[in-house]
C-alpha cells in the first residue's frame, strides 16, 4: 500500500495551468460602421511575399479587396488614409488549425460511467464525424481578438470533441456573424487519436481499431448505396448512418483527414492509418516530426507544425525566482549534492538539446524541401512572435518564416486565388507592425481581416509587476501542477488578516483541505509551506510564486524529491 | 471480404516493407557457443552476414568490414526471448469490454521505451508485446525485437511473426467487468460462456460472408453483405488457424476448460501464460499440444495464485509441454537467465532444458523458431555474449547482438539512454518508479484482494 501512496504523492506536485492571457489590447466595443470601406496605407513597407518588397509604397483598399500595390496609388477622395509611415505590412497570416471563435464546450466531470462501457453512444465515444464546426462558431469570441492581435486573419479552425470531432472550416477572424465568418465549410474530416473517458475506445489501440473498423464498414456501406441506387428493386434498403456517410467523401478523396498529431508516435500511428487506406490527409500542430521527415514524403501528407513550443531557457537572472532553489541547494549536504547535481546537470542538458530540437524543426523541414505552414492549436497566441523568432534563429530565415504564415497555407489550403500575399484583386487580409515583424521590438498596430480595419492600442509595458509592485494575494486561486505521472489541480485559499496571510490548500489527489503556513508577500512574490501526509512521514514542502496579475507561475519544493513547477490563476469574482 | 483482408495485409506487408531495418555483419571470435539445438561449442567462431548467422565454425575469417567482437573466454548463446511483456508499449489493455479481440498491442508500440535497452542489458533480443489480462479475450499482441535505436515502431516489429491474441480466465477478466461493471463475466462459468460465445458468433459471421461471397458473383444476385465487425473478423481469424492463443491462467480446472472448448472448435495453436496450476494438468497439456509459460517463482500475489511451485517449470518440461519461463515484468525481463537457472535448482533441468526455456521454447510459442532461439546458420543473428555461464549466479551479460547489430555494449553503456527526451517533463529523481506498466500487468487488484480476504496490508 506503501507504493499506492507513493504514486499519489507524485501526482501532486506538477503543473503546466492554461492561464488566461493578459491582453493589452483595446477592444472594439460594438464599432460603429466605418464612414467609408476605402483605405489607403501610404508611405509603408509593403512585404508583398516572400522576397517581394516594395519601400514606401501605398496600397489601396476597397470593399474588402486590394485594389492597388505600389509606389505610385493615386488615393480616392473618399479613402481613409492611414499614415503607417516606415511601417511594414504583410499579408495576413493563415492558421492551419485552430480552435479559435470555436465554443468550448462545458467540461463533464465525473460523468457517470456507463452501465456497459464497451458500446457506448458514438457521443460518448467521441464519435461525431458528422457534426460541423460551423454550429459552433462564436464571432464575438475573445479569442478570435487574441490571434488577430499577433497578425492571423484567417485560421483552419475544427469542433471540439473526441477522435472524430466533425468538419472543419476556413474562417476568417472577424465577421458579423458565424455565417459571415466563414470562407469555406466542410473543409477537412478532423480526428485526433483521443481516446474516450471510461468507455469504448478508451485507448489508442482502441482508437486505431475503431477507425479501422469505421473505415471500412463506411466503404461497403457506400458501395452497397450505390448499387442500391442502382436499382431499387429487390433490395433491402440501406440505413442511413450519418457517421458512416461523414466517411464517404474521405473515401472518395474529395475531403482531406486532418489529423491533429503532435508527437513522433502519434505522427507514425496516423501514417500507418494513412498506408492502409490512401486518405488524403493534412498532419496538424506537429512537434516532434524531425525524424518521420521520409515518412511524410511518402504519405504527400500537407504538414502545419505546431507554433507552440517548449519554454525558452529562462536567461539566469539572479536574484529572480531560482533564488529559493539555491537555498534549498545549499541546505544539503554538500557531499550528497555533487554526485546528484551531477546527473540532474546531465538530465537538464538533454531536455535542452531536445528544447532546441523542437525549436529547429521548421529549419529542418524547410531542409528537407517539405513545404509546411503552421498552426496554433496548442501555442498561446503572445507567445507566437518569440516563438517565431526562436525559430528563425534555429535556421529558418525571415522569408521562410513568412512564407510558412502565408504563402504556403495559402496553397496548402487551396486559397492562393484569395489570399497569402499583397497582390491587386486579393482579399484585403492584412498585417501592420511597426518594425519588421520578426523584430522583437515589433508590435502589430493594424490588421485587416476581409477589408474590416482592426486598430490596435498599443500600450508600454506594465512596469512595476516585475519589481515589486504589491501584488493583490487574497482571494481564490486554481493552481495546477505537472510530474511525469500525471497533472494535479487543486486551489489555494488566501485571507489577509490585519497584513497576516493564512489559507489552505486541496488537491485533487486528496479530500482532505490543508492549512498553509509561512505565508510571506514580498512585492509580487508569495511563498508558503505546508505539510504532506505520506503514509507515516510528514513531507515538509515550499511554495515559491511570482504573482503577474492574475495568474502565477513557480515552483513546489519537496525536499530531496525535488522541485516541481507550479502554475495557476485567480479565480474570479473573489 | 477476402477482397478487403487481402487488402490489409497487403497494405501490412507494404508498411513492413518500407521499414528500414538495419542488418549487420559481423565475426564473434572463439567463444564457448551454446548453440541449445546442437550443443555446446568450445573456441568456435560465429560469422553473421546481413543480419544472418552464416557460419558457425573454428578460425574463422572475417571479410573486411566485418565488425569484430572477441568473444575468448566468455558464452555465446543466441539472444534470450520473452513469451510475456509488456514493456514497449503505450497502451496495455482497453479493459472496456469482455472482448476486445479488435485491438492491437501492434498500435501502440514504443521504441522509446528505455525499458527495451534494459532488456537488451539482460541478453533479451526479443519480447512478446502482450495485451493486458482484464478481457476474457484481449487484444492481438505484438512479436517484437528489440531494435532499440530506432525511432520507427515498425522497426520494432518482428516482421512476418505470426499473429498473437492475449485471453485471460480467472479473476481479472470477472473483476473488471462482473465486480466492475455488473456484466458478464461475473465467474469462471461466464469467463467460458464469453470465449464460446464469441467463438460461435465467428462461426456464424464466417458462414455468412462465405455465403454471400459465393452468391454475389452469380448472375443477377440481389442481396446485402454482412455487416463488417472487426472483431468477429479476428476471431474467425483464431478459428481458422492464422492466430495463437496466448491465454492468462492460473486453475488447473479453467486450464482444462480452455483445452475443453478448443477442442470443440478445432482450435490447435495454444499456449498457456503463468499457467501456476499447469504441473496439475502437465499430461493433459503435453497430450493437447499446448504449450506453457510460466514464472520461475512467482506466486501468492492473489487468491487464484496461492496452490504453485517452483518445479512448476521443470514438471511441465518432464511432461513433454514446450515450456517457457517469463517475466511479465520489465525488471525480471532483464535477468531471465537467472530465472531460468532456479529449474536447476528446483527440479534438477539440465543446462540445455534450462536455456531452452528462455530461448528455443518461447521461439516456438511464438511460432518464430525458424528464425530464432537457437545459434545455427540460416537463422537470424540474435545474440547474447555472457562473461561466464549463463545459467551461473556470477553471469554478466556483456554484449547483445540483433540482427547483427550491437544493441548492448556494457563497455559502452552510458549512463542516459533514452532516445527522446520530452523537454516539458520535470527532471525527476532516479528513485521514481516507471509506474506505466505497473497499472496494467496481471498482479492488479492483487492488494485490494488481499485486503479483502485477510485484512493484510
Amino acid at each position: 500500500m506503501k507504493q499506492f501512496n507513493f504514486s499519489c504523492f507524485g501526482r501532486l506536485f506538477l503543473s503546466l495551468a492554461l492561464t488566461l492571457p493578459v491582453w493589452v489590447f483595446a477592444q472594439d466595443d460594438q464599432p460603429l460602421a466605418p464612414v467609408s470601406r476605402t483605405y489607403a496605407i501610404t508611405n509603408v513597407n509593403i512585404i508583398q511575399a516572400p522576397g517581394r518588397k516594395i519601400d514606401m509604397g501605398t496600397i489601396l483598399v476597397k470593399d474588402g479587396i486590394i485594389k492597388a500595390v505600389g509606389k505610385t496609388v493615386s488615393i480616392p477622395p473618399e479613402a481613409i488614409v492611414i499614415k503607417a509611415d516606415s511601417m511594414y505590412v504583410y499579408a495576413g497570416f493563415i492558421d492551419g488549425l485552430s480552435r479559435v471563435g470555436v465554443i468550448k464546450p462545458k467540461e463533464e466531470t465525473n460523468r457517470e460511467r456507463p452501465k456497459d462501457p464497451g458500446n457506448p453512444t458514438n457521443e460518448r465515444a467521441g464519435i461525431t464525424p458528422q457534426n460541423d464546426v460551423r454550429n459552433e462558431l462564436n464571432p464575438a469570441d475573445k479569442s478570435l481578438e487574441e490571434l488577430r492581435s499577433v497578425g492571423f486573419t484567417t485560421a483552419h479552425v475544427v469542433p471540439y470533441g473526441g477522435m472524430l470531432p466533425g468538419n472543419g472550416s476556413i474562417i476568417l477572424l472577424g465577421g458579423s456573424s458565424a455565417d459571415n465568418m466563414v470562407l469555406a465549410s466542410k473543409t477537412a474530416f478532423y480526428s485526433e487519436l483521443t481516446s474516450a473517458q471510461r468507455v469504448y475506445p478508451a485507448t489508442v489501440i482502441g482508437v486505431m481499431a475503431k477507425w479501422r473498423e469505421l473505415y471500412r464498414q463506411a466503404n461497403l456501406s457506400k458501395n452497397y448505396e450505390s448499387l442500391y441506387a442502382a436499382n431499387r428493386s429487390g433490395l433491402e434498403r440501406p440505413t442511413t448512418d450519418r457517421v458512416l456517410e461523414a466517411f464517404y467523401p474521405v473515401i472518395d478523396k474529395r475531403q482531406p483527414v486532418l489529423f491533429k498529431s503532435e508527437k513522433i508516435l502519434d505522427i507514425q500511428r496516423v501514417l500507418t492509418l494513412q498506408g492502409d487506406f490512401g486518405f488524403s490527409l493534412m498532419l496538424a500542430d506537429v512537434k516532434e516530426g524531425w525524424d518521420v521527415i521520409n515518412k511524410i514524403k511518402a504519405a504527400n501528407a500537407k504538414m502545419f507544425l505546431s507554433l507552440d513550443l517548449p519554454e525558452a531557457k529562462k536567461e539566469v537572472k539572479e536574484g529572480d525566482k531560482k533564488e529559493g532553489d539555491k537555498k534549498d541547494e545549499k541546505k544539503d549536504d554538500k557531499k550528497a549534492k555533487s554526485a546528484v547535481e551531477l546527473e540532474k546537470e546531465a538530465l537538464e542538458k538533454r531536455k535542452e538539446e531536445f528544447s532546441a530540437k523542437y525549436t529547429a524543426q521548421p529549419a529542418v523541414f524547410q531542409k528537407a524541401g517539405i513545404a509546411f505552414g503552421f498552426s496554433s492549436l496548442s501555442a498561446k497566441p503572445k507567445d507566437i512572435p518569440s516563438n517565431l523568432r526562436r525559430m528563425i534563429a534555429a535556421g529558418l530565415t525571415e522569408d521562410q518564416a513568412l512564407a510558412a504564415l502565408t504563402t504556403t497555407p495559402a496553397q496548402l489550403l487551396g486559397l492562393s486565388d484569395r489570399m497569402g500575399s499583397i497582390d491587386n484583386g486579393k482579399m484585403a487580409n492584412l498585417v501592420i507592425s511597426d518594425k519588421s515583424y520578426f523584430n522583437e521590438k515589433s508590435k502589430v498596430r493594424y490588421v485587416f481581416v476581409d477589408g474590416q480595419l482592426y486598430t490596435l492600442d498599443v500600450k508600454e509595458e506594465k512596469k512595476g509587476d516585475k519589481n515589486g509592485a504589491k501584488a493583490s494575494v487574497q482571494g481564490n486561486w486554481s493552481y495546477s501542477t505537472e510530474t511525469p505521472q500525471g497533472t494535479n489541480t487543486g486551489k489555494i485559499k488566501l485571507k489577509n488578516t490585519d497584513g497576516t496571510y493564512s489559507g489552505s490548500i486541496t488537491s485533487n489527489m486528496s479530500d482532505r483541505e490543508t492549512e498553509i503556513k509561512n505565508v510571506a508577500v514580498d512585492g509580487n512574490k508569495l511563498s508558503f509551506t505546508f505539510d504532506f501526509q505520506m503514509g507515516s512521514n510528514t513531507m515538509a514542502i515550499e511554495v515559491n510564486l511570482t504573482i503577474d496579475g492574475t495568474s502565477f507561475d513557480g515552483s513546489m519544493n519537496v525536499g530531496s524529491y525535488g522541485s516541481f513547477p507550479m502554475k495557476g490563476s485567480k479565480d474570479p469574482g473573489l | 471480404m477476402k477482397k478487403i483482408f487481402s487488402l490489409f495485409f497487403a497494405c501490412a506487408l507494404l508498411t513492413t516493407a518500407t521499414a528500414q531495418v538495419q542488418r549487420g555483419n559481423m565475426l564473434i571470435k572463439n567463444g564457448t557457443v551454446l548453440t541449445i539445438t546442437k550443443g555446446n561449442l568450445e573456441n568456435t567462431d560465429v560469422l553473421v552476414k546481413d543480419g544472418k548467422i552464416s557460419q558457425i565454425g573454428k578460425n574463422l575469417v572475417a571479410p573486411a568490414g566485418y565488425q569484430t567482437v572477441d568473444a575468448t573466454g566468455m558464452h555465446v548463446m543466441p539472444g534470450i526471448i520473452d513469451a510475456h511483456s509488456h514493456i514497449a508499449l503505450t497502451a496495455i489493455n482497453e479493459a472496456t469490454q469482455p472482448n476486445t479481440a479488435q485491438v492491437w498491442t501492434g498500435d501502440a508500440v514504443d521504441p522509446f521505451d528505455v525499458s527495451i535497452y534494459r532488456a537488451l542489458a539482460g541478453g533479451c533480443t526479443t519480447s512478446h508485446a502482450m495485451h493486458g489480462s482484464a478481457n476474457a479475450i484481449g487484444g492481438q499482441c505484438e512479436t517484437i525485437k528489440h531494435r532499440y535505436g530506432t525511432t520507427d515502431p515498425e522497426v520494432l516489429k518482428m516482421e512476418g511473426a505470426p499473429r498473437t491474441i492475449k485471453f485471460a480466465l480467472g479473476e481479472n477478466p470477472t473483476r473488471v467487468h462482473g465486480e466492475g461493471n455488473g456484466i458478464v463475466p461475473r465467474s469462471r462459468m461466464g469467463v467460458e460462456f464469453v470465449i464460446r460465445e464469441a467463438f460461435s458468433e465467428a462461426k456464424e459471421y464466417i458462414a455468412a460472408w462465405d455465403t454471400y461471397n459465393a452468391a454475389k458473383n452469380q448472375k443477377g444476385f440481389r442481396g446485402t453483405p454482412p455487416a463488417y465487425d472487426l472483431k468477429k473478423e479476428t476471431i474467425a481469424d483464431i478459428l481458422k488457424g492464422n492466430i495463437i492463443i496466448h491465454c492468462h491462467s492460473y486453475r488447473a480446472d479453467e486450464i482444462y476448460m480452455l483445452l475443453r472448448v478448443c477442442k470443440d472448435f478445432g482450435i490447435k495453436k495454444l499456449v498457456f501464460q503463468h499457467v501456476n496450476e499447469g504441473f496439475k494438468v502437465a499430461p493433459e497439456l503435453a497430450e493437447y499440444g499446448a504449450m506453457a509459460s510460466v514464472f520461475a517463482d512467482w506466486w501468492a500475489y492473489k487468491f487464484e495464485v496461492y496452490y504453485s511451485t517452483a518445479y512448476n517449470a521443470a514438471i511441465l518440461t518432464k511432461n513433454g509441454v514446450t515450456t517457457s519461463i517469463n517475466s511479465d515484468s520489465e525488471e525480471l525481463i532483464r535477468h531471465l537467465y537467472h530465472e531460468a537457472a532456479k529449474t536447476q535448482k528446483y527440479g534438477g533441468l539440465s543446462d540445455e532444458e534450462a536455456l531452452a526455456l528462455i530461448t528455443i521454447n518461447p521461439a516456438k510459442q511464438l511460432g518464430i523458431e525458424a528464425r530464432v532461439g537457437s545459434l545455427e546458420v540460416g537463422k537470424e543473428a540474435d545474440i547474447a555474449i555472457f562473461k561466464g555461464h549463463p545459467l551461473s549466479s556470477y553471469a554478466v551479460p556483456m554484449v547483445t547482438v540483433v540482427d547483427g547489430v550491437v544493441r548492448f555494449d556494457r563497455e559502452k553503456d552510458a549512463d542516459d539512454q533514452r532516445i527522446y527526451v520530452d523537454p516539458k517533463a520535470v527532471v525527476d529523481n532516479a528513485t521514481f518508479h516507471n509506474y506505466s506498466h505497473n497499472h496494467d500487468n496481471c498482479l492488479e487488484g492483487a492488494e485490494l484482494n488481499m485486503v479483502k480476504l485477510f485484512g493484510l496490508n
